[in-house]
């Protein structure tokens, strides 16, 4: 369980590896969940984060799965060290990380607007696919778990829910959950993933109703149907109800075409919306008005004198 | 791996005493979990030192909560047993092959071996779940609650790669103290309604219900002492990736 009483280190704390004997200084605290905390530190100049996990077993699990994906993926490696450190005379496993900048997306679409949230999914469900391509579901998919940073680009952070496909999901969210709404099993399969990225835009663009709308169902009336019924009424999601259909009813041949189904949709939608005039952006619009000004009233000089 | 769920808010008042027959469960190998549930603060002390003490004789936890999170709560309970006896299970084994007293005292790239043997033996070790139902007159307004926490739970367990089975009691019945639901599944789809047309009565007998749910675990599966959790054979394991090797010294 989380508890918050759980005592934060202070910036500028060194952790010392016992058994690879690296040294870390933490700056400050990125973050705490259920399963521990993850601080932003530095490793010689190079900025990293470390996850100070509360079980060893559970935080041994986490970086075997984070090994395995750096493995499959042939990418620069994203686990960088698992060690012990001690603090104030206990064991505390921690494992290290690349820092990801970025905020969660609601917050990220609450500063740079609304109209990010196409790229953003778009970009989400490319990574989700290559993911899934290599045999693992992200299973917690969640608003905290998505970080943004510049123009959108995103990364997945807490691979706690990563579950091999065909296995039960390790770890999720009740809200962002399939078999919570109804709609299926909790057996890690592609599908799975695309239901919460549905749940994922109905939370970052309409978060009010989603939770009303979970607060006062019953059990028994809990289905996609209620959400679908949050998309069609929601000025935003509403032209990509079709992409929501499909999503929460597992009915995409790949999370490749789920992708490029959201990109038509996007598309369509953003199109849609002036067929004709292309929209003034409302700072040009301003200077419009503002030469017209300076216009009428350079006449009005020209005129009088 | 066996398990017993009661759901509950207290007040046994018939029959041999939960506690003894918690204890009872336990010795045959059967670890007992309680749920106590509140929505109107109706747990007294009593009844809550109650639920943590069957627990404490069954050896496994006990957690006081209202019906919102009651499905998150069995979960919880039901995931943390399977893990809590594999662990006991594998820390045995290491004392006895490595001499180490636990996980943590193994260096990390050991640690992600036995980790991983673990993580497998949490999804595939078989396992039985009982869910004994306390459906007297106080839990009426909180068995819709406790219908959609077994629908919740079963989902998960359906997910599971080992054989996962739930069965169902509730008690008191119209005659028996106890009366089997649901016989072991493993399919969601048995859970339908439960509780529709039960007659809510009013005594308690929390004791001779758990007494039941052992006696059934005996008659479907004779001797349930038999060990699930083998850690040593699957430490032992084959090395399939060639990275397992490392952790046979
Ligand atoms: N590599 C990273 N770079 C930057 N920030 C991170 C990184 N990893 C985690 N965070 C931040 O720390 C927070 C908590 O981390 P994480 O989600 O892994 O913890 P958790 O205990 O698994 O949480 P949860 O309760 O979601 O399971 C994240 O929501 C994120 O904001
Ligand atoms: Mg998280």
């Amino acid at each position: 369980m989380a508890t918050s009483s759980e005592k934060q280190l202070s910036p500028g704390t060194i952790l010392t590896g016992k058994w690879n004997g690296r040294k870390y200084k933490l700056e400050r605290l990125l973050g705490v969940g259920a399963n521990g905390q993850v601080y932003l530190a530095t490793y010689g100049r190079a900025a990293c984060a470390i996850k100070l996990g509360k079980d060893v077993s559970d935080l041994q699990a986490e970086a075997n799965i984070l090994a395995s994906l750096d493995h499959r993926e042939k990418k620069q490696p994203f686990l960088l060290d698992v060690d012990d450190a001690m603090l104030s005379g206990n064991q505390v496993p921690f494992y290290v990380m690349q820092y990801v900048p970025g905020t969660a997306v609601r917050t990220y679409l609450r500063k740079h607007g609304t109209e990010w949230f196409g790229v953003i999914g778009y970009r989400l469900l490319r990574r989700l696919s290559e993911l899934h391509e290599a045999g693992w579901v992200f299973g917690d998919i969640k608003n905290d778990n998505i970080l943004v940073s510049d123009y959108g680009r995103i990364a997945l952070v807490d691979y706690g829910g990563m579950t091999a496909s065909g296995r039960g999901i390790r770890q999720f969210t009740e809200i962002y959950d399939r078999g919570y709404w109804s709609a299926g099993s909790r057996t890690a399969d592609p599908a799975y993933d695309w239901f919460s990225t549905a749940v994922l835009w109905i939370h970052a663009l309409d978060e009010k109703r989603l939770l009303y709308l979970t607060r006062t169902l019953l059990p028994q009336n809990r289905d996609p149907g209620e959400l679908l019924g949050l998309v069609k009424s929601h000025p935003s999601l509403k032209p990509l109800s079709g992409w929501f259909e499909r999503a929460l009813h597992g009915r995409f041949e790949s999370t490749q075409e789920a992708a490029e189904s959201w990109r038509e949709a996007v598309h369509a939608a953003s199109g849609a919306k002036s067929p004709s005039a292309p929209r003034v952006p409302g700072w040009m619009a301003g200077v419009f008005a503002l030469s017209l000004l300076l216009c009428i009233s350079l006449m009005a000089i020209w005129l009088f004198s | 791996m066996n398990q017993i769920l009661l759901i509950t808010d207290g007040g046994s008042n018939v029959g041999v005493s939960p506690v003894v027959a918690a204890a009872q469960a336990y010795e045959e190998g059967i670890i007992v979990n309680v749920a106590g549930v509140i929505d109107d603060g109706s747990i007294g002390e009593y009844g809550a030192s109650e639920i943590a003490e069957i627990a404490r004789a069954g050896g496994g936890m006990s957690r006081i909560v209202s019906t919102k999170q009651l499905s998150q709560t069995v979960q919880m309970m039901t995931r943390q047993t399977v893990v809590g006896t594999i662990r006991q299970a594998v820390n045995q084994e290491l004392r006895q092959v490595f001499g180490v007293s636990s996980v943590e005292a193994l260096p990390p790239p050991k640690r992600a071996e036995v980790v991983r043997v673990m993580e497998d033996m949490g999804e595939t070790t078989p396992l039985r779940v009982a869910l004994v139902i306390d459906a007297s007159a106080s839990m009426k307004p909180k068995l819709l609650a406790v219908e959609e926490a077994i629908r919740d739970l079963s989902l998960s367990l359906q997910a599971r790669t080992g054989e996962s089975m739930a069965a169902v009691f509730h008690f008191p019945g119209e005659q028996e103290p106890c009366v089997l639901d649901t016989p072991w599944t493993s399919s969601t789809e048995r859970f339908g309604s439960l509780f529709g047309k039960l007659r809510m009565r009013g005594t308690t007998p929390t004791g001779p219900a758990l007494l039941r749910a052992i006696e059934y675990f005996r008659e479907s599966y004779g001797k349930i002492m038999t060990e699930d959790v083998h850690p040593a054979s699957l430490l032992k394991q084959d090395d399939t990736d060639g990275m397992r090797s490392g952790y046979v010294v």
